[in-house]
């Protein structure tokens, strides 16, 4: 009884005397957030924050995406400019945990390539900003055309945020040539619309046949299925090898010249596909209409994986 | 789905009530699984009185990037496809044209516009959902996420989308609804003045929006049906059985449900969905969902406020049961911990467990020392 009474007493110490932040993880955002730019934009009221509670209220159906992403908190703000009383700018700083779950979100939003040369990676237009920087992925929204006004708030909160994780390594593993620009997406789960992939990295590749033909068939893609452990990864491999099988599109295997063993088939949807593994990682080449060109960037691809 | 909505009704409404009721006249009806598996046709039903057939089973590609997806569901025969301006920044709208160009005439699109305040921005925002949708018109165009019953009428929205018909832009007109959606479907009923509504829907949701959802139909209103799964717990902590396809089988047994929209993002998702189609609420399912039920029960707190103050020692359970939902049923750590910072249990757990019995007792069988238990291993 004694020991519960001591107990009690250090529970209470807990509650009511040690800082809340002891135990509060949270990040406090606020910082991020600045109150106005040089050139006049000036945030109107206090910035609201919302958790994985409440970003549903904010941004109703879309927080499934960001939750996928393994977002933590975010806060928003709306900047106004003395010039226009018409003209707003939306800012979003959402956390999302890692860095790799940041460049997610981001690489689900980028629309094409124009960077604007924000954080680790940034999409700008006249109307929109989207970048990431570090476990940070941010949104900045104009109701009027106002790239000049969108870049300064970018611009400052970029330079408010400390984080200085780099991006994810995968990222680089892509082989440059035939890369279609700002293409490279990071999948929480599902990679390549597959359940068994779960996580991992896709990219496109610019078909060297311009026509509208090549256009309307499936993207040439290709994919980095990201495992805990080799073991895991070559199970999907085999899994994946099964699933051509089992449709009858299982084509013969290669010989490759490339130092690792590759299945290959061809899927309704994603056309010819390349698959093989390597370490925890389990790649692929899919849609490209000659092999050969698959085949060497698959190659490249798995060389440059260390 | 919407984690919010999920777990809110599921708390609110995960009761053996729910399901018993649901289940119980069905299983007393004789409906077999043999009969249900025999019609894997597509099922279409009216959308309310706008003349629109859709298949029951529909697609939110809300999440979906994956060209392949999008195609697979049209090549199973899914006609009705939802999208937003906002959703991905409205990278998702393009994605949805360009995957469904060149088969205009086969498919069904519905997309939402945020109310701003100006006219001009409503109408700038339909008319790039057009141009990335690489269409001249929508069929069903909403207004996103309406909050309050006051707004479903509100009379600058009502001419906004009247204009966007008048204009040829929208084929019909509606809005959406997340937060206390029967008083918003009751209000529509009674006005009249909306040919769709998008509502979150599930078998956690209360009779009180069954019933919104039924007047809001027999005002001819297309319901659409969104959140259908409400989150679902894992299949392979569940001796492998998957809730999915009992649950939107649920929402399709409501007949004023025009269609379902699951949100997919895998071509097994979808497939599993779409096979719901032409299939009955089973006996199979009634034992899943009873299954899920019994899983439920004595797992899951249903926050019915019951344990209050039992605890000598006023620590709160209600917190701790709601920690262990999200990790155990959500399979989301990162919540659970939060949710025991927020509450200050993480100390409180320790304690807990010390405790050589635990005088909290559950009407609905919930271990509740086991639960902190359970906790305090993952968290110690």
């Amino acid at each position: 009884m004694r020991r519960r009474n001591w107990m009690v007493l250090i529970y209470l110490f807990v509650c009511f005397l040690v800082p809340r932040h002891v135990f509060t993880q949270t990040s406090n955002m606020e910082p991020l957030v600045p109150k106005e730019t040089p050139d006049g934009w000036i945030a109107r009221g206090a910035p609201q924050t919302f958790t994985k509670e409440t970003l549903f209220e904010h941004i109703n159906g879309q927080a499934d995406l960001f939750l996928q992403y393994g977002f933590e908190g975010s806060i928003f703000a709306v900047y106004g400019n003395n010039k226009s009383s018409q003209e707003k700018i939306d800012l979003d700083i959402y956390d999302m945990g890692a860095v790799v779950q940041a460049f997610g979100v981001f690489s689900r939003f980028r629309q094409d390539d124009r960077p604007g040369g924000i954080g680790l990676d940034s999409y700008l237009d006249d109307r929109y900003a989207f970048f990431y920087k570090g476990k940070y992925f941010v949104a900045l929204q104009a109701t009027e055309s106002s790239s000049d006004g969108i870049k300064q708030i970018a611009r400052t909160v970029e330079s408010r945020i400390v984080d200085s994780s780099p991006p994810p390594k995968e990222i680089g593993y892509f082989p440059k040539r035939g890369l279609k620009p700002g293409s490279i997406e990071y999948y929480p789960q599902g990679l390549m619309g597959r359940q068994f992939l779960k996580r991992g990295f896709k990219a496109t590749y610019v078909k060297p046949d311009k026509t509208e033909a090549a256009a309307e068939g499936p993207d040439s893609n290709l994919f980095i299925a990201v495992f805990p452990n080799p073991e895991e990864a070559e199970s999907a491999f085999r899994s994946f090898k099964e699933v051509l099988i089992k449709k009858g599109s299982a084509h013969a295997p290669l010989s490759p010249q490339t130092g690792f063993e590759p299945a290959r088939g061809e899927d309704a949807y994603q056309g010819k596909l390349i698959i093989a593994h390597k370490g925890p990682y389990l790649i692929g080449a899919a849609g490209f209409e000659k092999e050969k060109d698959a085949e060497s960037l698959l190659a490249e691809l798995s060389a440059s994986i260390k | 789905m919407s984690k919010k909505i999920g777990r809110r009704t599921f708390v609110k409404g995960a009761t053996s009530a729910v399901l018993g009721l649901a289940t119980a006249p069905l299983l007393s009806a004789g409906h077999s699984y043999a009969a249900a598996t025999k019609n894997r046709a597509l099922d279409y039903r009216n959308l309310g009185k706008t003349g629109l057939r859709v298949t029951s089973v529909s697609m939110g590609a809300m999440n979906c990037s994956d060209p392949a997806v999008i195609l697979r569901a049209f090549d199973l025969g899914v006609n009705f496809f939802d999208t937003a301006r906002r959703y991905m920044g409205g990278r998702n709208e393009e994605i949805v044209g360009k995957v469904l160009q060149g088969k205009r005439d086969k498919v069904l699109i519905q997309t939402k516009v945020r109310m701003a305040a100006g006219e001009r921005e409503n109408r700038e925002s339909v008319e790039t959902s057009l141009k990335s949708l690489r269409t001249d018109y929508v069929d069903v165009l909403l207004a996103h996420s309406l909050k309050t019953p006051d707004e479903v009428c509100d009379p600058p929205l009502l001419e906004f989308l009247q204009a966007m018909k008048k204009e040829g832009k929208a084929r019909f007109t509606g809005f959406s609804t997340h937060t206390d959606m029967a008083p918003l479907l009751r209000a529509a009923a009674k006005a009249g003045c909306h040919e769709v509504a998008l509502t979150s829907y599930n078998f956690t949701h209360s009779n009180e929006l069954k019933e919104a959802i039924a007047l809001a139909a027999k005002a001819g209103i297309g319901v659409v049906a969104m959140k259908t799964q409400a989150g679902g717990y894992k299949a392979h902590n569940m001796g492998g059985l998957s809730p999915h396809q009992a649950a939107l089988k649920y929402v399709l047994m409501d007949q004023n449900v025009s269609t379902a929209i699951p949100g997919v993002t895998t071509i097994e998702q979808i497939e599993e969905c779409v096979s719901v189609m032409g299939t009955e609420f089973s006996r199979k399912d009634s034992r899943a969902l009873q299954q899920y039920d019994s899983y439920l029960q004595g797992r899951i707190c249903t926050m019915c406020g019951g344990c209050e103050g039992e605890c000598p020692y006023g620590v709160n359970h209600t917190d701790f049961m709601r920690a262990a939902m999200y990790y155990d049923g959500y399979e989301n750590k990162n919540l659970a911990e939060e949710a025991l910072r927020e509450g200050g249990l993480l100390q409180a757990a320790k304690r807990c467990s010390e405790c050589s019995s635990c005088s909290i007792v559950c009407g609905r069988g919930v271990d509740v020392r086991a639960q902190v238990e359970l906790l305090k291993r993952v968290f110690a």
